[in-house]
This record gives C-alpha cells, structure tokens and sequence, in this order.
C-alpha cells in the first residue's frame, strides 16, 4: 500500500484524502451483497483500505453497485448517486453492470450499467471475492492519483445525454433535472 | 499545583486547536483499539484526520441558513464549554463558578445539532434528536446529583479550587464519602460520551446514523470535529472532578487516555440499548447511587 | 404406502387425476369448474396453507395450466400420518384466459395472483387490485409467455439506448 509517501501527501492533501476516505454506501442490489459483509468484517478487513460503510449516500463517496440491476433498481440508483456529494466514485461489481452477465437477454435488466450513470471502475466476476474489492479499491487509487476517475465531472459534463439515456428507459423522471443546461455549456 | 500564567488571549487560541486534535486522536484510537478488540488491524491512527480532511474537500448541499449555523453553533458551544475546564496546569478562562456555567454551556452543542438536523426535513433525524434529549434527560438526573455531591463536600464552585483540594490530599474518587459517587459516574460515563451501550443517538443500522442523516461535505466534517471535542470535554471533566487533574498536560492526557481505553472496553462488546432500557437504567442505579452519595455527604459534615 | 386422501378425494371428485409422486407429495389434476371445490375440501381437511400459485405455458396444447401448492402449515392441523404437500394443477385456455379468484379459500393468493396477470397476462376475476407488482414497463405480450421474443425485447429497448459520447477529455 502506498501510504507513507509524505512528500505526495503534502502536495496534493485533497487528494490523498480522497484516496484514504473512501466511505460506501451500504446500497445491496441483486446477488453481489453478499460479498460485502466479509470484506468488512474481521477476516478481510477492510477498515484498514479506510473502506467504511457509511449509513446515508449524504455521508458517502463510494458507490457500489453489486450485482444485476432491474429497471426499478435503477430508478432507486440514480436518486442515490445524485445525493452523494461530489468528488464520488462509482465501482461495478460483478459481470451484471458490465454487458448484462447472466441476464443479457433478460427483459428487466439494464444490461451496459454505463449508459445511465456513470462507472469509474469494474471488478470483473460472478461474483468477485473480497479480495477483488480490494485490488479494486488500490486500482481505484491509482486511478484517482492521475486524476482518471472522473466519473463526476462526466456525469455534469454530459448529463443531458445521461439524462436522455435515463428516460429512454424509465419514462419521464418524476425530479427535476440535477444541472440545469446552462452550467454544462 | 500552580497554574501557568498565560494570557486569556492566548488560551483562547490554543487550548481550542489543542483539544481538537486531541479529539481526533482519541477518535483515532477508538477506531483503531476497537478493531484490535475485533482481531483485526484497523485503520492508522491517523484516519479521523483524513476522513476530516476529505469532507472539508466535498461539495456539500446545504438545507438552508438555519441548516448552516446550527451546526456551527453546535461547535461553538463545544468549544466554549472547553474553555472553562483546567487541563494540567493550563489555566481555565475563570476560576469561580466553573462547575455551573459547565452545566449551562454543555446543553448547547446539542441543542445546536437538534436546531439544523431539523432543518433536512428528514424523518430519521427527528427520530435521532428526540432520542437524544430523551437520552440527555437521562443522564443529566445522575450527573446533577454527583455535581451536586461534589460542591457540598468542597463547599466551592469552581473546578480550579476542587482539582487543587484533590492534590492537596488524595483523588476523589478513593475518598470515603466521595467514591459511591465516584462509581456513579463511572456507570453514567458511556451515556455522556455516546458510546455503546448507550449509542442509541447515533444508530447507524436503525435510524440511518440519526440526526446525522442530512449532513454532508463540510459540515459532516465540523459534527465529527465536534463529536471529538465531546469526548475530550467529558473526560476532561471526569478527570477533573474525580481523578484529581494533574500536575501537567502530559500526566493529565495519560489519565484521559486510561479513562478513554477503559470505556472503549465496554465499547466494543456491548450491543445498544433501547432508549427507554436506556433511561429507566440511568434513573435507577447510577441515579440512586448518586442520591446516596449526596446524603451520605450532607450527613457527614 | 398410499395416502389416506387419495382415496377420499377420488371417492370425492369425478373426473380427478390423482398420482401420488412421492410419499409426502400428492398431484392432482382437475376441471376448470371444480378447482374451487377442491382447494376448499384440502381447507376443509386442515391443508389451510397455500404456498405458491404458479403457471406453466403449454404452447403446444395451446393451454395454461395453472398450479397451485396447498399443504398443512400448521403442525396441529393434521396428524403426523396424514401430512402431504398437495399440487392441485387445471388446465385453462390461451386464448383468453379468464379464471376466478381463491381469495375467498385462502386469503394469501393476492399477491401470487397479481404477479401471474402481469407475467402472462390471466384475468382472474374478483381480484380487489390487478394492477403491476414487479415490471416497470409495458409489453407488447407478457413478458414470460413462451411466444414473447426475448431477444429481440433487448435489442430494440436496452441496446438502442446509446453510449454516453466520450471525446477523449478523461
């Protein structure tokens, strides 16, 4: 783990805040939640990544999205990430987010999780031992070292096309839009 | 024990960044002593500062003014409660009537919290703050038997002038009269603190963290600073009131740590109690004990 | 070993087809018209619990069959002798599918009732709400017949939506 190097703690402490705090929301959709509880109980202690799983997204700025997602699970995920504050990262899990997985031809699934909020990183799997959320949490630092996990800025840079992509699928949203157009110009 | 002549300037300036960091290092090695409790290694001590440092970094949303100050009145209650408390030989902003503006000022970090977590309009937060209050209502009743004890055996309201009795002769709480109230307020020190089995406000599991539930970015950031200071202030308080104080700041941070590692203990193992367990347990032995005390001590004059 | 119930439910019902699968496990198969009879002889006999309805499409006889899982749930109810699990199965059209409700029998059917209209599209009349419980969308025919084209579902609603554009700024 790369934490003792002082002089890029003292550069950028934003930074290395973000990569050490990473609290996230406890949000258990389809079959990957089961993967949490030991990864963050006593055997693969997760604490020590400084991974904590926070009780509100208010509190958050990791999100999981563990295992497959139906199209009402994704109404209830994209009010989740629009709570969080930003700088938030976003993690995959499983081969479900990914292209689909085991429901590809299903007709309730969201098979590319990508279109509609957007993924810094994934862990490939089904489903992904404890330790893959670990190599995913020190890939994710590096990650937010070269200031590649943008998935924020992506998502106000193109939230029309995010948003359009949203109510293809839903129907119209019921909330009003997180950025007004004009900021994104 | 003689008390450092330092300007009230500066101990207004110092004793305030002093005790914030303290408070995060006490955060830091509840987390820490808690996982090695749990046979697992833990965060670095350090971690309360880095998760500090990123919710000052985040882009909060914000509920409004009342919203805003209210959790900067919460922390400016704590601090100034903090001012009035003698730590080792670093001298308290007055000396007289110490113990009673302790009292006044120690209701006002709550009340700040319960002002702006109202505000989110957030269900689970209401639930939290009347958990709370409901809470500090049972805690207080003990806690005012036991200060009541003390200001009749020394015949002083001012904490300076009971630390300087306790040095003179021996800690308090191995005194006659004095240690039923002594282990009174050991029973009640996890209600004051908000530690298990009393951390029934800050239910993570049931109420979605309680009157946390609305907070992000910065202002998370000054409640988990203030939750610091809490613990620091109330142990401080303890330590003055029953162990004596110290000659020191290093002494007097040595029995804050024993105190902390003590509770934390009990911390790690307890499950939570309901609010009504809670309130029915505090008003029963702690505050009977503490009701002995008192008359044992009017008795024994 | 046959259990006791055969015999009292062939005495009972005509036409009824009874086989018993297993020790412990009873399928039958009835008319349309006397289902209701049957599930409330089972009640009647203390099997009072019912644990599932479920459908099976059979395209090549162009029927539903519809299948309903009844047993003693209760330990008091029965005597150690007579427990069984009870699979009461009829057959009903394709075409227009129409049944009645058993809310009357066993109360607990709402809810597996709502869910077999919305998943193959059977009106069962009497039900207080048949409203959706599980999708969020419409079909064109319900999504678990065995006519419903699943592919192409797919292709033309989840892989049109596009690919947020991405000009290389990460």
């Amino acid at each position: 783990m790369d934490r003792n190097q002082l002089i890029k703690w003292l550069k950028t402490p934003a930074k290395m805040s973000h990569k050490y705090s990473l609290h996230a929301v406890y949000f258990c959709t389809g079959c990957g939640i089961i993967e949490v509880p030991p990864s963050i109980t006593a055997r693969w202690d997760a604490e020590r990544f400084g991974v904590v799983p926070a009780a509100t997204p208010r509190q958050a700025n990791l999100f999981l999205i563990t295992g497959y997602v139906s199209v009402k699970t994704l109404k209830a995920i994209i009010r989740t990430y629009e709570q969080m504050p930003s700088p938030k990262y976003s993690v995959g899990f499983g081969s479900c987010p990914i292209n689909g997985g085991m429901y590809w031809d299903s007709y309730n699934t969201i098979k590319h999780l990508d279109k509609y909020i957007p993924i810094d990183g994934w862990i490939a799997g089904c489903m992904p031992r404890p330790e893959a959320i670990f190599v995913a949490v020190t890939h994710l630092w590096t990650l937010i070292d070269k200031d590649m996990a943008d998935g924020y800025k992506r998502y106000e840079k193109h939230y029309s096309a995010f948003r359009a992509n949203q109510e293809q699928v839903l129907g119209p949203l019921p909330w009003p839009p997180l950025f007004s157009s004009r900021e994104t110009e | 024990m003689e008390l450092l002549n330092m300007h009230p300037l500066i101990v207004i300036v110092l004793t305030p960044i002093a005790a914030l960091l303290a408070g995060l290092f006490f955060m830091g090695v509840t987390r820490k002593f808690t996982a090695r409790i749990h046979w697992r290694y833990g965060p670095p001590i350090t971690q309360p500062l880095i998760d500090i440092m990123r919710m000052f970094s985040q882009r909060p949303v914000s509920h409004g003014t009342m919203f805003h100050g209210g959790v900067i009145l919460s922390l400016a209650g704590a601090l100034a409660v903090l001012l009035f408390i003698p730590f080792g030989n670093i001298p308290p902003l007055s000396g007289s009537g110490g113990l009673l503006v302790i009292l006044y000022l120690l209701l006002v970090a709550p009340l700040g919290l319960a002002l702006s977590s109202g505000e989110g309009a957030n269900p689970n937060a209401s639930i939290g703050i009347s958990r709370k209050l409901m809470l500090s209502l049972g805690y207080e009743v003990p806690l005012l038997l036991i200060l009541l004890t003390l200001m009749t055996r020394y015949g002083t309201l001012s904490i300076y002038d009971i630390v300087h009795a306790q040095q003179e002769t021996q800690w308090a709480l191995v005194t006659v009269p004095l240690f039923i109230s002594g282990i009174a307020y050991i029973l009640i020190l996890p209600a004051v603190l908000g530690i298990r089995p009393f951390e029934v406000v800050q239910a993570a599991q049931e109420i979605s963290s309680g009157p946390l539930v609305e907070y992000s970015g910065p202002y998370l950031g000054l409640v988990h600073l203030e939750h610091g200071l809490t613990l620091v202030i109330n142990i401080a308080l303890f330590v003055n009131l029953f162990m004596g104080g110290a000659q020191n700041i290093l002494l007097f941070f040595v029995k804050m740590i024993i105190i902390l590692l003590a509770g934390l203990s009990i911390n790690a193992v307890f499950p939570r109690l309901r609010t009504d367990q809670a309130v029915s347990w505090l008003w029963r032995w702690p505050a009977l004990l503490a009701l002995t005390g008192l008359i044992t001590v009017m008795i024994w004059r | 070993m046959t259990h006791p119930m055969v015999k009292n439910l062939k005495s009972m019902f005509k036409p009824i087809a009874v086989k018993q699968q297993d020790e412990r496990r009873i399928m039958l198969n009835v008319p349309k018209d006397s289902l209701m009879s049957v599930l409330i002889f089972l009640k009647n006999s203390g099997y009072a619990h019912l644990g599932l309805i479920s459908c099976v499409d059979r395209i090549a006889d162009n029927k539903f069959e519809l299948v309903y899982i009844v047993s003693a749930y209760v330990e008091e109810d029965v005597d150690d002798s007579m427990k069984a699990t009870f699979v009461v199965s009829t057959f009903v059209s394709r075409k227009d599918p129409r049944f009645i409700t058993c809310i009357p029998v066993f109360i607990n059917a709402e809810p597996y009732e709502r869910e077999l209209h919305e998943l193959y599209g059977i009106v069962f009349e009497g039900h207080p709400r048949l409203t959706p419980l599980l999708l969020e969308r419409e079909y064109p025919i319900p999504p678990m017949r065995k006519d419903f084209d699943s592919r192409a579902y797919v292709e033309e609603v989840f892989d049109t939506v596009p690919f947020v554009d991405q000009e290389d700024d990460s």
